[in-house]
């Protein structure tokens, strides 16, 4: 996977000094409110917003760039489903082939908020790293009622950063075997389902172990799966609060 | 400090790991265990922080029996555990975030965790690459953040299980060194190898397994007078000369040793050829 998708950039900008907790709940609002988005205006006024954010964050163009890349596939196909799905005026017709300019405006609308969303997590993930982000998203959870379930935030929050660790590794590992079965003419290559089915039984024999391994070094670190503290301490500034209440108040506008 | 009585551990499929080891491990002293795949020296060291409990007899771990449960977290803290595996003991997405994964876990508040991590890299050798992903560090390095990550919750004592059998020489040698440096230090060291060569010059004391039982325990020279084969090579050829009526030590391990030892032979065959002649 690419080095820059969602990654995070190092810098001591006014974004990247905001505690993790603000920038998710922000995250949180302004997704809410891009999905309600329904006209060009509004959503220019987004975009505007985002530049904005992006300026002060001191983060290089490129780290924006590489993170909506990977999406493009995805971002295309809706867009075409849209312009050839939608009822409406065609703009041509050839057969059954027929986009329609309902089809356009909607694509464009609805790629457009999905780019901007990725745009703003993005923003998150550049000025945050992810034990950060993981911290907040712990106090967050920290008030819910997860004892019910069996759990605690602080399990989830250590769930969370051991994916951020172990999901490259793993994915490194299926490579490896990948290209270990072909190096002894096991070539697969052609055929996905061959594929899947060769790489995925060394593959999870493997993730059992690094498991085991893992669980094994955190419990003689003295893991517990309760209460914890952190290198990285949490405090609401009062440039917290400032940003919560703005973007709240920009959410009250919207509704009404 | 450490005092293991009659200990014998079954695994739950029967297997039979450890058989009435008895054995005491006085403070800041360097022990090494060794023994071929399989006898049971992980399953042994399991044992003295409580990952493992005895199945018979009963191992203390400064004053503290470990099949207790209520003191497990303070023997894990006592002593601490560095593995085979670079990978799959480094839980953080930074280095300076693995260090302190041990002390928040003791609940340690941050600024204490900081000034703990620091020092614990600075130890190692390795506080210029703090901020470092996993990615970014050799095999060695991470060795070396595990033995940091370890130290930072200041145990008394250090196990490390085949911790440079993955590496390569030159890594070897490092994590070697930060051994050393760590028992100069005070700490007790807990060493498991199969590499018997790499143990030699530095261990107090040679604790060999077989089978589930403790064959050997003793200084180096006494384990190399008592063992035939699987020995260095510089006490290998100091055997051979010593059978060619060469007046060696046969039990020298380290290059200057043997290096004296083979000076003085000569010189002593020089001053009898001369009487003779
Ligand atoms: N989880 C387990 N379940 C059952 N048997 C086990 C388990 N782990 C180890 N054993 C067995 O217990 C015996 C001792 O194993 P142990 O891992 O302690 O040896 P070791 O000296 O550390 O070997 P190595 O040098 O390969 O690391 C072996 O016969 C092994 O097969
Ligand atoms: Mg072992």
């Amino acid at each position: 996977m690419d080095e820059l998708f969602l990654s995070y950039i190092h810098g001591n900008s006014s974004l990247h000094r905001l505690d993790p907790r603000t920038k998710l709940v922000a995250l949180m609002i302004i997704s809410v409110l891009l999905l309600q988005t329904f006209t060009f205006p509004k959503l220019g006024m987004f975009a505007a917003f985002f530049v904005l954010l992006a300026y002060l964050s001191g983060v290089s163009k490129r780290v924006f760039v590489r993170s909506i890349r990977p999406m493009l596939v995805f971002f295309t196909f809706i867009f075409l489903m849209h312009l050839f799905l939608t009822e409406g005026d065609p703009i041509f017709q050839i057969g059954v082939i027929r986009p329609t300019f309902e089809g356009l405006m909607a694509g464009t609308l609805i790629t457009t908020r999905f780019v901007l969303l990725i745009l703003f997590a993005s923003l998150l993930t550049a000025t945050t790293r992810s034990t950060l982000i993981t911290n907040g998203i712990e106090r967050l959870l920290r008030p819910l009622p997860l004892k019910r379930i069996g759990l605690s935030s602080f399990d989830i929050a250590t769930m969370m950063s051991l994916s951020i660790r172990f999901v490259p590794v793993l994915l490194d590992n299926a490579r490896q075997i990948r290209y270990a079965q072909i190096a002894r003419g096991l070539d697969t290559r052609h055929n996905m389902f061959r594929t899947i089915s060769t790489t995925i039984t060394p593959m999870i024999r493997e993730s059992v172990s690094t498991a085991d391994e893992l669980a094994t070094a955190m419990e003689s670190r003295c893991y517990q799966g309760d209460f914890r503290t952190s290198l990285f301490e949490l405090k609401m500034r009062a440039a917290d609060w400032g940003v919560l209440c703005g973007i709240s108040g920009l959410a009250v506008l919207s509704f009404v | 400090m450490i005092h293991i009585n009659n200990l014998s551990y079954q695994y739950p499929d029967g297997t039979l790991a450890l058989d009435s080891v008895d054995m005491s491990i006085d403070k800041g002293e360097f022990v090494a265990l060794i023994g071929k795949n399989g006898c049971g020296k992980t399953t042994l060291v399991r044992h003295l922080n409580a990952l493992l409990t005895p199945t018979e007899g009963s191992v203390s771990v400064f004053g503290m029996d470990t099949k207790d449960k209520s003191g497990v977290w303070n023997i894990r803290q006592t002593v601490g555990m560095v593995f085979q595996n670079p990978q799959t003991q480094f839980v953080g997405t930074t280095l300076e975030e693995d260090v302190a994964f041990g002390p928040e876990n003791l609940k340690l508040p941050p600024n204490e965790i900081r000034k703990r991590v620091d020092r614990s890299l600075r130890e190692v050798g390795l506080l210029e690459y703090k901020t470092h992903a996993p990615k970014a560090l050799s095999g060695g390095q991470m060795q070396r953040a595990a033995i940091a990550g370890v130290l930072a919750m200041e145990p008394e004592c250090i196990v490390l299980d085949e911790v440079t059998s993955m590496l390569d020489p030159g890594s070897r040698g490092n994590v070697l060194d930060t051994i050393q440096q760590l028992h100069q230090s005070g700490k007790t060291i807990i060493y498991v190898t199969q590499r018997i060569e790499e143990i030699l010059p530095l261990a107090d004391r040679i604790v060999s397994m077989n089978n589930g039982k403790i064959e050997f325990m003793g200084t180096p020279h006494k384990y190399l007078a008592s063992v035939e084969s699987d020995i260095p090579a510089i006490t290998n050829l100091m055997r051979k000369l010593k059978a060619k009526g060469f007046d060696v030590r046969d039990d020298v391990f380290a290059v200057d040793d043997a290096f004296l030892e083979i000076l003085k032979a000569c010189d002593k065959r020089k001053t009898e050829t001369s009487d003779n002649g």
